[in-house]
């Protein structure tokens, strides 16, 4: 039996500029291989992620679903909102499940036991799934330069078991395993682990980059880079969680763009072929981070003080992006010249709605 | 890549891990998942070495952890793929979480074990407590006694495990050193009896674009019973697909086994050793001994523990007047103090009229041989049960006693 070539799919880049359209596109694809049919919160970032990366990926494709919102949220066994196939896999099975079914398409095209061209391979892991118990196997996946796309989507904590910490909420984030008190007033002590960057610097030779809901067409076309580039691609997009941030459901796209803005989610792109990472994307404006923190409730606890440290770390991102300061953001980093968020008291309240 | 190339019908001396890896190769597995540990990983060196020489065309994985191994495998049978993995010791229990996903998706990955003690401590001989920690997982599991049997049982696995009315994992346990590295004498078949044996992989369901699927989907709890009870059923009704994949074996390759029990010496036996495994090697050699000596001991060896031949043991051993059970696994605080063989011989046996004693040897624990005088000297326990008409006590650690 004779050796089959695998044929590889090269889905066309988005023309439109990054920044303006927000929903609608004329480029867009009409495939819908996420759809309505699940149970997801109104609002959930990590589902409008989950619609417009299947979207870029279109009809071709196979979803990998560790455990996770968009797991648990999402299938609903005889109701599925998947209209690709798509499989449930272990939370600490991300990069592992993903790389055998990459690996069986690799042999069974080659073999002559399948025929067409190699499918998309997109694993949809959470923050928790890809930060700590699936780290492990996300980086084999990535290290062995299976043919797939691993995509984090970030909501900053476990959601699905009820808000708690993971190594990617950010410092001062309340969760139910963060919560403040006078002890710890600022509710989470770390600042959370620079996941993509460790996914870009161990493994090289992989696409890697960060992007974020609020920005659609970016998101959609770093997809489109991810699959096309042959190899594994990594891929950590910024997606907000009304339960756990606790903000207004219909600003989940506006918590996308501050968070861009304000500097906490620096948006770049790894380039394997030179080997360097590009800084060349811009919001349209840079705000203090206070701008961000105040639209959500797991900040409402924070002093002055803790502000001035997230400013700080905003401002060391910046930096590594290599924009130069405005003075207001220098001084937005110093505990004098801001102020607390909220009481104790009110605080609380707001931790008792999650 | 060249194409998998398999040769005709010729006999080798290969030892329990290499006869593992031959026996992949002639199943043309597409996807090999591998991570290092003693002693099956000798099997995972000759696989790829088979790779790396164009005589097999598989991927060939080298997973970051037998967790990894286990998912990699599940994701490519879900895709379609013919797989093989393997572990030993604690490597089977780092995957531990995967044995029900597996089985529960239904997906017929096939795995390879070499028996290994569990830490602590760091022990490179062979119990089986490894392998039995999984048995209740959903997976077919069965252990052989030497290099031609491992090579058998694999082929014969997959064609159970595949098997539309079956879609099972398979466990093909081998004693660690006893089998995996001790050379014997291995037919290797024509490739042509093998394609006539086992049909090309194909899951009615796999992840395959042209035709959507939604593999394990969250289920409400009113949900779970009835996908319990499938799981349930299809490792009850494996049983008939079991005895006639034995009977298609022997037909096309010449070996005949009895899929659930081998007796050895049974005809007249009034004592018997119940046990898995290589030590039935030794067994034989200890019976024929004693046979001289005119004792009538015999052997029962359990070939296949999931699904469990409830009604076979039943049968068979109510011929005897007492049985000794072998353990070579850990049952800590079980119903014997012992191991965990004998609560399943002891339920197989409850509903009998003709109930023997039942005794229960920890022997060959931490993968020591089990050596003739040991076989002796349980045989002495077992007659001197038989001539009390009673036990003397549920559990003896053999070496530990006058
Ligand atoms: C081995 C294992 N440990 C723990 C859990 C419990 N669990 C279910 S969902 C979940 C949260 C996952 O968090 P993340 O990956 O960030 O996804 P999110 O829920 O935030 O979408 C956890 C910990 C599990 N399912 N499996
Ligand atoms: S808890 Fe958060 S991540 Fe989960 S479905 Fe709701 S909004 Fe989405
Ligand atoms: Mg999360």
């Amino acid at each position: 039996m004779a050796t089959i070539e695998v044929q590889r799919q090269i889905l066309p880049i988005l023309g439109s500029p990054n920044q303006g359209a927000r929903f609608y596109n004329p480029e867009l694809p009409s495939s819908e291989p996420f759809v309505p049919g699940h149970r997801t919160c109104a609002g959930c970032g990590p589902s409008i992620q989950y619609r417009m990366t299947s979207k870029a990926a279109g009809d071709n494709t196979i979803l990998v679903g560790p455990t996770g919102c968009m797991y648990v949220a999402n299938s609903s066994y005889l109701c599925t909102p998947y209209n690709v196939p798509w499989a449930h896999t272990q939370i600490g099975s991300a990069g592992s499940f993903t790389a055998g079914v990459a690996a069986a398409y690799e042999a069974m095209i080659r073999k002559g036991k399948w025929k067409g061209e190699f499918p998309n391979i997109i694993c949809e892991a959470g923050d928790g799934s890809a930060s700590d118990i699936g780290l492990a196997s996300i980086s084999g996946a990535l290290y062995r330069n299976h043919d797939c796309l691993i995509i984090c989507y970030d909501n900053e904590q476990y959601a699905n078991t009820g808000i708690q910490a993971s190594s990617r909420t950010p410092y001062g984030g309340m969760t139910t395993f963060s919560p403040p008190g006078p002890l710890v007033p600022e509710g989470k002590k770390l600042f959370p682990k620079d996941l993509a960057r460790m996914m870009a610097a161990g493994h090289p030779h992989c696409y890697v980059a960060t992007a974020s809901v609020g920005y659609p067409i970016d998101l959609m076309n770093k997809v489109r880079k991810g699959l096309n580039h042959k190899g594994a691609a990594y891929l950590m997009v910024y997606t907000p969680c009304q339960k756990g941030f606790v903000y207004e459901t219909p600003r989940s796209i506006d918590l996308g763009r501050l968070v861009v803005e304000c500097g906490l989610y620096p948006m770049w792109e790894w380039n394997p072929e030179k080997r360097a990472y590009d800084y060349s994307f811009r919001p349209a404006s840079m705000r203090p981070v206070s701008e961000y923190l105040k639209l959500q409730g797991r900040f409402g606890h924070l002093h002055a003080e803790h502000i001035a440290s997230l400013q700080k770390f905003a401002n060391e991102q910046w930096r590594m992006l290599g924009v130069q300061l405005p003075e207001a953001l220098i001084q937005a980093a110093d505990a004098k010249n801001l102020v607390n968020m909220a009481s104790a008291a009110q605080a609380e309240a707001v931790a008792q709605t999650i | 890549m060249a194409t998998t190339s398999v040769s005709k019908k010729r006999m080798v001396r290969i030892n329990g891990c290499v006869a593992s890896a031959q026996a992949a190769k002639y199943a043309d597995v597409d996807v090999i998942a591998a991570y290092p540990i003693r002693p099956y990983t000798a099997t995972m060196m000759a696989l790829a070495q088979m790779v790396a020489n164009g005589e097999l065309d598989a991927e060939y994985i080298v997973a970051d952890s037998e967790h990894s191994q286990l998912s990699i495998a599940h994701g490519a049978a879900s895709a379609g793929a013919r797989v093989f993995t393997g572990s030993s010791g604690v490597g089977v229990q780092f995957a531990y979480e995967l044995y029900s996903p597996i089985s529960g998706s239904r997906m017929p990955v096939q795995m390879m074990i070499a028996d290994r003690t569990l830490d602590p401590p760091g022990d490179f001989g062979s119990e089986h407590t490894d392998a039995l920690s999984t048995r209740d997982m959903g997976w077919i599991m069965g252990w052989s006694c030497d290099a031609q049997e491992a090579f058998d049982n694999h082929l014969i696995a997959y064609r159970i495990g595949e098997d539309p009315r079956v879609l099972l994992p398979q466990m093909v346990c081998q004693d660690g050193f006893f089998v995996s590295h001790i050379t014997g004498d291995v037919e290797l078949p024509d490739a042509g009896q093998v394609k006539e044996f086992l049909p090309p992989y194909k899951h009615p369901y796999p992840l395959d674009p042209r035709h959507p699927v939604s593999h394990g989907p969250q289920i409400m709890p009113e949900q779970g019973p009835p996908l319990q009870l499938e799981r349930a059923r299809a490792m009850e009704e494996s049983m008939a697909v079991i005895e006639q994949a034995h009977e298609e074996f022997e037909k096309i390759f010449g070996r005949k086994y009895d899929p659930w029990l081998e007796e050895f010496m049974t005809d007249d036996a009034e004592v018997v050793f119940f046990l898995q495994g290589a030590h039935a090697v030794t067994a034989r050699f200890a019976i024929k001994h004693m046979r001289d000596k005119g004792l009538k001991v015999g052997m029962v060896r359990l070939r296949t523990i999931r699904p469990y031949p409830t009604d076979r043991v039943n049968e068979v051993l109510s011929k005897f007047k007492v049985v000794g059970v072998i353990e070579t696994n850990m049952g800590l605080g079980s119903v014997s103090s012992g191991g965990s063989l004998y609560a399943e011989v002891c339920a197989a046996l409850y509903e009998s009229q003709k109930r023997p004693l039942i005794l229960s040897f920890m022997a060959g624990m931490g993968g020591e041989a089990i050596v003739l005088k040991e076989f002796y000297w349980m045989t002495q326990k077992m007659v001197d049960a038989q001539k009390r008409g009673k036990i003397e006590k549920r559990t003896h650690w053999v070496g530990f006693e006058e």
